[in-house]
């Protein structure tokens, strides 16, 4: 009969070598499944068993060494569709380069089947040994370093959750392996004991003295499905907005310093929004050490009535320090101009033009720094407070921002205005 | 016109127009400065997932991209050098995506949350035997949105991996923008096969670029290769139509430049030209402004089509007395980029490593050209 699938029956490979048992047995196992070969898409590994794509009337993809299964689970990732089988080809090398490739399709069983030729040795290069050569196998090379066990590929398969694995001698017709395989709608993977002539064993019987078994599992689960996410525009073009009046006539930069946990981000964000309102241009940059939930915390703000290009501050206008470790951190960027706002808690506070609150003490830690910054707007005429106000009411945490507000403006009513 | 300001950072400006410009599958590993990205990315892409490690990621982009999906990711230095085999393969295979790399402090590790533009000789030379991938840089936050489109639509009409070169002030830093300022975007087209002779996957239009056929469908066989292959797509040792294949895909890149050169040239007459890309155009820009202000006229160039280096820019810098090159590294390398080892004597570099270069800096070196001058 002849084949849908196998359009070339001439072999590739040297006389007598496994793999080309091998191309027969997966175009027989399509040929007796009614695939339509362009429902196939076989993805092929460097190495001999790379050689395989001419031989096929499927869609082939023939990539680098050890990465066949990774991409065959790129292509499992764009396509929905179980009647489309991935077919991946890898060597012993190819599997073992590329191991935690295998691990995370099986992981995820993502709806591919996985072939390893494993003939023991890396044929292309000339015979060196991998990862999975049996440790009583016989070779030239085989000297060089003590016998180690081979990973035993099925059983890492299966603890990472593959659902069809099969170990198998490649002798004779072993389609009804392949056609479990690639049937199984998951991650099915086939590892073949094969010959290499060349550099290899001659004879499946030296194989089979291995000790090497046919045995197979299969494991009931669900195929990989992406969560479906519900996707929007990050951007709202036609926000509703309210404008104040701001007569802010050149940039102000402004540092507010603090700790980690203090929530000195997001007031600096709503600082910012608060900024836009008035038509002002703000940047706005975050500085942190790499653990997030310790140590200091910075927002480093531009404000400005035209636009900013260098987003950069080397001397600030304003430092608002709220806790010492902010204050340390950042006191490097202050001299005789810079206005300081500080907790009175802050020791060693230099400075010939400051003004301490009680911050911690009367708002927390939560809240100082949304206290301080409106503190500077009633110290220094950047914006209107109300414009804050607004920003503060139009967050997601609104509820809580309303007594805030109020106890901020009973604290404010009690400091002295600036002339 | 009306202004509609917005506080956005560049990363969300980035994934919005990759998500606009038709990227539809956004696959990474986390690596800080692109996890603002990898994290709206999460939100805006029906195929979104990270992979294990970026040698992965490369891998499932290019197996999506295979597959007639069009990919994204986005990386810094570490993840990027795990991707380079992989993007030489996607490179050899014609496989469009995009991959937005954010420069942070090197070598190795460096430190992950302080900026740099040091990556610019490898993205140059990332593909093996003298080939280029196109390279896209944003110079101010406006460019995050259509640069980032403009670097979609390369990708999907010259079939190849293209980089968008960032860096981490750039895209955890928000800005005040005004949307309405921001172009409309199209959708990037596939040039599909549509005829019913047989395919042959690598036969090249007069464009020099294959028509595209995903491994998805069912009329023709698609023979996709990463090794040396002829128009079939089947391997072959170095034969002459194999040979030919591989150099057209120089010459898809080279030729084609025209479509896809953007810069920005600000010719203010003067004898003094200063050549910078991403982070440190800003502060070129304001040095420009306070120069300027003073009386000083100094040319701006800032190259956003950044690789291949086109010789239409060359023509420019070499039309002014005296060049001063900024950017973030230490031993300049659009300096090497454009000269080699040698700096000509009219060529001043301004570089430094572990924060930005500001204003004032420039601003010292533009005075003490201008008394040389
Ligand atoms: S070297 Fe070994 S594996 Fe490679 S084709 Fe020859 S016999 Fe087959």
């Amino acid at each position: 009969m002849s084949s849908n699938m196998l359009i070339d029956k001439n072999s590739p490979y040297c006389p007598g070598c496994g793999h080309m048992n091998v191309t027969l047995n997966l175009a027989k196992a399509i040929d007796s499944l009614e695939i339509d070969p362009l429902d196939v898409i076989v993805v092929s590994d460097i190495g001999c068993c790379g050689l395989i794509d001419p031989s096929l009337a499927s869609h082939t993809i023939h990539g680098l060494h050890g990465r066949a299964c990774a991409l065959a689970s790129g292509i499992a990732l764009a396509i929905d569709n179980p009647n489309k089988k991935i077919i991946a080809i890898q060597g012993d090398g190819g599997a073992t380069i590329g191991i935690a490739h295998l691990l995370e399709a099986a992981r995820r069983n993502f709806n591919l089947t996985l072939i390893v030729n494993n003939n023991q040795i890396y044929g292309m290069t000339g015979g060196q040994l991998s990862g999975l050569s049996n440790e009583n196998f016989q070779h030239e090379n085989a000297n060089i370093e003590e016998p180690l066990t081979p990973f035993n590929l099925i059983e890492l398969a299966k603890s990472a959750g593959a659902t069809y694995g099969c170990q198998l001698i490649g002798k004779g017709d072993f389609t009804d392996y392949l056609k479990k395989a690639i049937n199984n709608n998951g991650f099915s993977i086939v590892e073949i004991l094969e010959v290499c002539p060349s550099y290899g064993y001659q004879k499946y019987s030296e194989i089979e003295n291995l000790g090497f078994k046919t045995y197979e599992f299969e494991n009931k689960r669900n195929p990989f499905r992406l969560y479906k996410n519900e996707i929007k525009s990050l951007i709202n073009f036609n926000e509703s907005k309210v404008y104040f009046e701001s007569n802010l006539d050149k940039p102000i930069k402004i540092i507010l310093a603090g700790s980690a946990g203090e929530g000195i981000q997001s007031a600096a964000e709503l600082f910012a929004r608060a900024a836009i309102s008035c038509n002002l241009n703000v940047t706005k940059k975050g500085d942190y050490p790499i653990t997030v939930g310790t140590g200091f915390s910075v927002a480093e703000l531009i404000i400005s009535p035209n636009e900013i290009h260098y987003t950069g501050i080397e001397k600030a206008d304003v430092l608002i320090a709220i806790s010492q470790n902010g204050f340390d951190y950042t006191k490097t960027k202050i001299d005789d101009n810079t206005f300081v706002i500080a907790d009175s808690s802050i020791q060693n506070l230099i400075s010939s033009n400051k003004l301490t609150f009680d911050f911690q003490k009367t708002f927390g830690k939560k809240n100082s720094a949304i206290s301080s910054l409106f503190t500077l707007l009633i110290l220094k005429n950047i914006f209107p407070p109300e414009a804050f106000e607004n920003s503060l009411h139009e967050s997601k945490h609104r509820e809580k921002f309303i007594q805030l507000i109020e106890k901020i403006k009973s604290f404010l009513s009690e400091i002295n205005h600036p002339a | 016109m009306q202004t509609n300001y917005s506080l956005v950072d560049g990363s969300k400006l980035i994934v919005e127009a990759l998500a606009k410009s038709g990227v539809d599958a956004f696959i990474s590993y986390p690596i800080t400065p692109a996890n603002w990205i990898n994290q709206y990315a999460t939100k805006r892409f029906p195929i979104m997932t990270f992979a294990p490690d970026e040698i992965t990621v490369a891998q499932w982009i290019s197996g999506l991209s295979a597959a007639g999906k069009l990919p994204a990711t986005a990386t810094s230095f570490p993840g990027l050098a795990l991707m380079i085999e992989s993007i030489n393969m996607a490179f050899m295979m014609e496989l469009p995506m995009i991959i937005v790399l954010a420069q942070r402090l090197g070598p190795s590790t460096g430190s992950a949350t302080v900026g740099a533009q040091g990556d610019l000789m490898l993205v140059n030379s990332l593909i093996s035997g003298g080939f280029n991938i196109p390279v896209f840089s944003v110079s101010n936050i406006y460019d995050c949105w259509d640069i980032t489109s403009k670097a979609v639509h390369t990708s999907v009409n010259l079939r190849t991996p293209v980089i968008l070169l960032t860096s981490k002030e750039m895209i955890m830093t928000s800005y005040t923008i005004d949307l309405n300022k921001l172009p409309e975007i199209n959708r990037a087209e596939f040039n599909y096969y549509t005829s019913d002779e047989v395919y042959i996957p690598y036969q090249a239009d007069k464009n020099y670029v294959p028509p595209f056929l995903p491994l998805t469908n069912n009329k023709h066989q698609v023979r996709i290769n990463s090794s040396t292959h002829d128009e079939t797509g089947t391997i072959k040792k170095a034969t002459k139509a194999a040979i030919g294949n591989t150099i057209r895909l120089h010459t898809k890149i080279q030729r084609r430049l025209n479509e896809y050169l953007l810069y920005e040239y600000d010719n203010q007459e003067s004898d003094l030209l200063i050549v910078s890309y991403d982070i440190s155009s800003e502060a070129t820009r304001d040095a420009v402004k306070f120069l300027n202000e003073n009386g000083i006229k100094v040319s701006t160039l800032f190259p956003k089509t950044i690789i291949p280096f086109s010789k239409e820019l060359i023509e420019i810098i070499k039309s002014y007395k005296h060049i001063m090159i900024v950017e973030e590294n230490l031993s300049g390398l659009l300096s090497k980029l454009i000269y080699g080892i040698e700096t000509p004597e009219n060529v001043t570099k301004v570089n430094k490593i572990g924060s930005m270069i500001t204003p004032s800096e420039i601003i010292k070196e533009v005075e003490k050209c201008l008394q040389i001058c």
